[in-house]
């Protein structure tokens, strides 16, 4: 045979293309997927499932055409950052990753027929559905709050027009005034969040408004790093905030909207302001679509975050039952990746490696005073089981959190990269 | 490969490329599976660290950990995991990593800014 250019080049060409061939081959599969939701949990799985495998199926069910992140918001309540820098779109998901955003709401899921029907009359087949629906509040608890009342007294515990409401009335409140936080009982979002926002808010208030309170009334009879916002609460605004748990009032038992009057079992406060977060369970479409438990939250497998009650559907986020990992947007982001990577392994048949479930939270106790705690868990016999915590000690250096504030602002802009692209 | 170095060649040396481009791609095709699986478990590692550290480079307040000598990636982890260098952050991440992991993440961050990562 005699070698002439053009077989040489046809042959090298042919050993090189088997090479490539190879790398392809760990990312091919006619799979489809289904995510619905898009916050923090949905954008996540998506962007990782796109990435782990180029040539599946992807969609991604949401509303909204942008996602203003809950965390964060705090500092919004405080003035010190606009609505518009916590709000991200969809484009780079689309773009960069070739993923397909539906805005529309998933109405109902056919667990047997393996299709999502849409709102808006469309019907969806997969092959594997993540649902990421968040949380829902379980109004009725409290006498007098329900749905309509989020419109009088918002419970700003998912960001938007909600967090945008609670900001104009706290602008609004004279100096001198009451502003009451309602804090809901575990498990719930975010679990430094409502201690955070009675900090940041009475940032607030010290400049502008020197002479008002901030009461807590509480479900529960402590709460996550008491000490350390106990110990901050003193430093920065001394007196200002008065944090009064279960086993003191009884417990919230009713509202009257109109008036802004909280009831406890043996006491009446007159809130200038009031901000109620409620009791939580997993969201809405989670409930519909049998995924929760009796407890409200959805049992799932802590190596593939398959649900345990329907096959073929995974749960991220908050409305999973996540054992002893926090609802928080990072352990979200945590749980997101490995579910991506064993959907991924699932349907090209390859092994995902060991995941590594992490949470880590900046909070926010003055402008240059943030503490982290930082928490590995692993899987024990179903469950997801603390492995290590570490979380910041009461009488740090001023420089340290100092850093830490410095560091949450990158880790900000960071992490809503890694989500949204 | 510049057409004129083909005219030059003759047909024996053709032959010997040829030979070496089979055994090239042999050893390619092998590597590249070795490669695909150390890089899958490198990046999916990493994509722990992409929680918190940007991996196209940028630093915005948290420092950059692509593109640097891979043997200074791993050292400045096992620093964090004895709690040489402080950092509680980074103490809880380094010791939930075995050796072999710290090493998988170290190859996949030190490969060069402007690599397409996840």
């Amino acid at each position: 045979m005699k070698w002439t250019r053009r077989k040489f080049g046809t042959f090298a060409g042919a050993v090189g293309l088997a090479a490539l061939r190879a790398r392809a081959a760990r990312s091919q599969a006619n799979g489809r997927v289904v995510v619905i939701g898009g916050g923090i949990g949905g954008a996540t799985v998506a962007r990782y499932l796109a990435a782990s495998v180029a040539t599946l199926d992807l969609t991604l069910i949401e509303p909204k055409q942008r996602y203003t992140t809950c965390f964060f918001s705090n500092f919004y309540l405080a003035g010190l950052r606009s609505l518009e820098s916590l709000t991200h779109g969809y484009e780079a998901l689309a773009r960069q990753y070739g993923i397909k955003v539906i805005h529309d709401t998933a109405a109902a899921i056919d667990p047997v027929a393996k299709t999502v029907g849409l709102a808006g009359g469309a019907k969806l087949k997969y092959d594997r559905a993540v649902v990421a629906p968040g949380i829902a509040f379980k109004f009725g608890t409290i006498e007098g709050y329900d749905e309509a009342a989020t419109q009088i007294i918002p419970h700003a515990w998912n960001a938007g027009p909600q967090t945008k409401l609670l900001r104009q009335q706290l602008e609004s409140m004279e100096d001198g005034g009451v502003f009451v936080i309602v804090a809901p009982p575990d498990p719930f979002r975010c679990p430094p969040g409502p201690y955070e926002r009675a900090g940041l808010v009475a940032y607030y208030f010290k400049q502008f408004k020197p002479r008002s309170k901030i009461v807590i009334l509480d479900a529960k009879d402590s709460f996550f790093e008491q000490d350390l916002f106990e110990d901050a609460w003193n430093r920065h605004y001394p007196g200002m905030i008065e944090w009064l748990p279960a086993q003191f009032t009884g417990g919230v038992k009713s509202v009257d909207v109109k008036t802004r009057t909280i009831k406890t079992a043996g006491e009446t406060f007159n809130a200038s302001v009031a901000n109620i977060i409620p009791p939580q369970v997993a969201g809405e479409l989670a409930q519909r679509a049998g995924l929760t438990d009796q407890s409200g939250w959805c049992p799932i497998d802590p190596i593939t975050f398959e649900s345990k009650l329907q096959p073929g559907i995974h749960v991220v986020g908050d409305a999973i039952s996540g054992g002893q990992m926090p609802k928080s947007a990072f352990a979200t982001n945590s749980q997101a990746k490995i579910c991506a990577f064993a959907i991924a392994a699932a349907l090209t048949g390859s092994e995902p490696t060991a995941p590594h479930l992490f949470n880590t939270c900046f909070t926010i106790l003055a402008p240059n005073d943030a503490v982290t705690d930082s928490i590995t868990f692993k899987s024990v016999a179903g469950s997801i089981k603390i492995n290590d915590i570490f979380i910041s000690q009461v009488g740090e250096s001023d420089e340290l959190r100092r850093e830490g504030a410095r560091a949450a602002d990158g880790w900000y802009e960071a992490f809503t990269h890694d989500v949204f692209g | 490969m510049t057409s004129e170095f083909c005219r030059a060649a003759s047909a024996s040396s053709i032959r010997q490329i040829i030979m070496l481009s089979i055994a090239a791609g042999l050893f390619v095709f092998i590597a590249d599976r070795t490669i695909a699986a150390n890089d899958n478990r490198g990046s999916q590692l990493a994509a722990m660290c992409a929680s918190c550290h940007r991996l196209d480079g940028s630093d915005k307040g948290i420092p950059s950990i692509v593109g640097l000598d891979k043997e200074r990636l791993a050292g400045a982890m096992a620093a964090f995991k004895s709690g040489e260098r402080s950092s509680q952050i980074m103490h809880a991440v380094a010791l939930s990593l075995s050796d072999g992991e710290i090493a998988a993440l170290a190859e996949y961050l030190a490969q060069p800014i402007g690599t397409k990562r996840r």
